[in-house]
């Protein structure tokens, strides 16, 4: 996109100085809706249980995997709710599905004394062999056999399933099926290329100074200082940025003041702080260049439990004078000049990614489009806010672009439905390790990756290797 | 260009150029590039190592990848043959020395990047009319409810200030009878150990203040009747001496460190009923408020409880903690004080606060003038204080210590 525009006056710049250096405009945003108002957490009492984000999610999505039932399984199904199950009678149940795991970290377990346990270090994957699956309606549950991926699926997952129940009290399953993707509205995107730049984990105060030049790059790139005149002029095209979370980086999250004794830490300032100001000052160079949209992360200064509410704008002084910085939600939904944007900055997808079986970002992705819920490990092992009158994560409508952020690697694809949406799934990497940033064109729901680097004493050989 | 170069013998790159002179970014690379050429076709002594910004379209995991590179010179030619379509070339960057790491690079830009924060767009090649900075007045709308909190414990402060003379200079304490002062003697004991001149900044930047006088404020809304009756008692336990011996230390406290009391809010209700005429007795005021009569009791009330309510919401707790402070003095004498400090239990030392039985055995032994601070003949009559302090000392000790 960017290099075939750009590319006649590629060398440009390798001549002596011109009189008049030409100046792009802003390609400016038509329109912008804010939707991430169910996101927004006013009063917050967390004196509720969980119990009824549970029920509402399956008094919520009910409806819609019934209809989906009856369309894939013929309309003269039986629907049964789980207690009304007779032994041998084919029919269609729809619940909330279980998945028991051994190695599920319990916290009562780690704290019981009669165990004895130590706690249990840190996997990357949580599943094992023996895991079972059971279903819960609104009174009982029952345990699961049968054709049916015990390994893939999660703890969350509203689903319908078809079987019958059998004589050792389990139900045999047959088929299964999820909501599959909501309706979308048309998208009425710009008549001309325009751009978004998806970012997402600079993790700033690391320590490290590897990814600093690449994201001064990507600054530079984006504001129009850096490149030929071509690749400016594709620049000004970049009608907003967004910063899908961990601006900061973990090891900001020390917290010292709790291991270390006392005297030792008296004095010493929170690493989060020298890195904000980093922060502040790359999104002041960006302000006021292009529209920004910041996003909370794991590691970022606000909530832990889903949905995380924006950085507070005290923190950054000198960017949030300009009206062109926006705070936003994790998870955040916008219409940008009339292309719905829906997106996480990735605790959901790396949630499943622990307890599923699944291993690409991507598949993952796209399993929560199709079950229609953002996150449906929340709240069991993803931290969430108790909701009880609606939740907020099942998928209303679809949108025409999806994205998580902090993923390992960049993938983007195009995802057609069944009744006709196209949606653009996007796993935007981390910046701190890959340099790769997401530039999305919302005329034709493209994605191209940019990557950023500098160059480094020991890149000698690697060049050569770097073959064709 | 030259003396540039000369001068600064690091590098210079294409964004400091353009910062530095005032011209467009392609301009300065443009510049750069013409210094190259013409210093090459001299061929003068000096060599320069020169990196070039590279951008283009590259084939990178099944994607067509959008990369954009700072190379050295020498790999120039390799990454633009790696490079299916080449998007744009230019000079980033010129130095005397051949540069091993892109590190210094990222160094020079943040550096004038920094100088130049507020026009960080000046001299690029893109403008952007939306981004226009608020206005103080946009902002401080959008934050109204913030700027009323923050008001409310500023007026409170300043009624503090102002109230304080009079509270020091008054004389009516030497008419209560001897059974009204044994009869406030048992509450002002209890209240002795409690008792706490909190001391804060008067210069106050944005956010930080804000807890401060919350806090200081939040006693005074707590203990507005014990106080009343502590304050009588204070009045008629000092003696005149004494009592001016405090507000010259306090006063000259008040000069060196900028301080205000706030313990005056908890008189503020008695004060203001009894001693409008005392507060023409001192003369030394350095509080910054002129006015010697304290706004009115109606002002601190309200503000008080709104404070309180506000400070519902702080979840710092303070302590109050004895320790010792050592410091030298103007003559080099070492002063040891013993201070009851008050301190949230996060151990941040923001206020201080100075125990009552500190200031009160100054004793003779300093002339009364404006001392920086108190000063004790070594430590044997701190550790003397030091006891007395934790002790619940006797009204009547100060009739007989003449």
């Amino acid at each position: 996109m960017f290099s075939e525009q750009a590319a006649p006056t590629a060398q440009g710049l390798l001549a002596p100085p011109s009189a008049e250096p030409s100046t792009f405009a802003r390609a400016p945003v038509s329109t912008y809706t804010d939707c991430t108002e169910p996101f927004r957490l006013g009063q917050r009492s967390f004196s509720r249980q969980y119990a009824h984000i549970y029920a509402t999610r399956l008094i919520q999505m009910r409806p819609l995997l019934e209809e989906r039932a009856q369309h894939k399984w013929g309309s003269g199904i039986a629907m049964r709710k789980l207690c009304e199950l007779q032994a041998g009678e084919k029919c269609c149940v729809v619940g909330t599905l279980f998945k028991s795991m051994q190695l599920q970290p319990s916290i009562l377990r780690e704290i019981s004394e009669e165990h004895n346990l130590l706690p249990q270090p840190p996997r990357t994957k949580y599943i094992h062999q023996s895991d079972e699956l059971i279903l819960e309606d609104e009174l009982q549950r029952i345990k699961l056999e049968g054709t049916i991926d015990v390994q893939k699926l999660v703890t969350g997952t509203i689903l319908a399933i078809y079987g019958s129940e059998k004589d050792n009290g389990k139900f045999l399953v047959e088929d299964h099926c999820f909501a599959d993707l909501p309706r979308q509205l048309p998208m009425r995107g710009p008549s001309t290329n325009h751009f978004v730049l998806l970012v997402s984990g600079l993790g700033l105060g690391s320590g490290s100074g590897e990814s600093l030049l690449s994201m001064q790059l990507l600054v530079d790139v984006v504001t129009g200082q850096l490149g030929a005149e071509g690749e400016q002029s594709s620049a000004a095209q970049i009608t907003r940025v967004i910063l899908a979370g961990n601006l900061l980086s973990q090891s900001t999250q020390s917290r010292d003041t709790i291991n270390k004794a006392k005297y030792l830490t008296k004095k010493t300032q929170a690493a989060s702080v020298e890195a904000v100001k980093m922060l502040d000052e790359i999104l002041l160079q960006l302000c006021t260049s292009v529209p920004v949209d910041v996003m909370p992360g794991e590691f970022d200064p606000t909530n832990y439990t889903l949905p995380q509410q924006p950085l507070h704008r005290c923190m950054l002084p000198l960017a949030s004078t300009y009206s062109t910085l926006q705070l936003v939600t994790n998870p955040y939904q916008a219409e940008i000049d009339g292309v719905r944007f829906l997106g996480t900055s990735g605790q959901n997808i790396s949630d499943i990614f622990k307890y599923s079986s699944m291993d690409d970002y991507m598949e993952i992705l796209e399993w929560t489009l199709c079950v229609g819920h953002i996150s449906p490990t929340a709240p069991d092992t993803l931290g969430c806010f108790p909701f009880y009158k609606s939740d907020p994560f099942i998928f209303t409508d679809c949108p025409h672009v999806y994205f998580c952020g902090n993923a390992p690697l960049f993938s983007s694809k195009l995802l057609k439905g069944r009744d006709g949406q196209q949606v653009l799934l996007v796993t935007v990497p981390d910046f701190s390790a890959t340099q790769t940033a997401c530039l999305i064109n919302l005329c034709d729901l493209s994605c191209q990756p940019v990557s950023f680097s500098g160059f480094s004493a020991d890149e000698d050989e690697g060049d050569m290797e770097i073959g064709h | 260009m030259q003396c540039f170069l000369c001068v600064f013998i690091l590098q210079v790159t294409y964004k400091w150029l353009s910062y530095t002179l005032g011209v467009h970014v392609n301009q300065a690379k443009q510049m750069l590039y013409d210094y190259v050429e013409r210093k090459r076709k001299e061929s003068s002594g000096a060599q320069l190592h020169v990196t070039y910004l590279v951008a283009g379209n590259l084939v990178q995991n099944g994607y067509i990848c959008h990369k954009v590179a700072v190379v050295r010179e020498d790999k120039l030619e390799a990454m633009k043959s790696k490079l299916a379509t080449i998007a744009s070339v230019h000079v980033y960057s010129i130095q005397k020395a051949l540069l091993k790491d892109s590190g210094p690079l990222y160094n020079t830009d943040y550096d004038i990047i920094k100088t130049n924060l507020q026009n960080c767009s000046k001299f690029s090649a893109i403008h952007c009319a939306a981004a226009v900075p608020r206005t103080l007045a946009e902002v401080s709308q959008a934050h109204t409810s913030a700027q009323i909190d923050s008001q409310t414990p500023n007026d409170m402060q300043v009624s503090t200030a102002s109230s304080k003379p009079p509270a020091k200079g008054n004389t009516m304490s030497n008419f209560f009878g001897k059974a009204a002062m044994n009869k406030l003697k048992a509450s002002s004991e209890s209240e002795q150990a409690k008792e706490e001149r909190e001391v804060t900044k008067p210069s106050v930047p944005a956010a930080e203040p804000k807890l401060l006088p919350t806090t200081t404020v939040e006693k005074p809304g707590k203990k507005t009747e014990p106080v009343k009756i502590q304050k009588k008692d204070r009045k008629s336990r000092a003696k005149r001496v004494d009592l001016s011996d405090n507000e010259e230390e306090k006063e000259a406290e008040n000069l060196k460190k900028k301080r205000r009391r706030i313990k005056q809010p908890q008189s503020d209700s008695s004060d203001n009923e009894a001693d409008g005429p005392a507060s023409s007795i001192s003369q030394e005021d350095r509080a910054p408020t002129p006015s010697p009569e304290p706004p009115p009791k109606a002002g601190l009330e309200p503000a008080s409880t709104e404070v309180k309510a506000s400070t519902g919401g702080k979840k710092r707790k303070r302590r109050r903690v004895l320790k010792s402070k050592t410091s030298l003095d103007d003559e080099g004498c070492m002063v040891t004080e013993k201070v009851f400090e008050s301190e949230s239990c996060t151990d941040s030392e923001e206020e201080f606060t100075k125990a009552k039985p500190a200031s009160l055995h100054r004793q003779s032994t300093a002339p009364v003038k404006k001392d920086p601070k108190e000063d004790r003949r070594g430590p044997k009559k701190g550790a003397a204080t030091a006891s007395k302090a934790n002790k619940q000392v006797s009204i009547m000790g100060f009739f007989q210590k003449k």
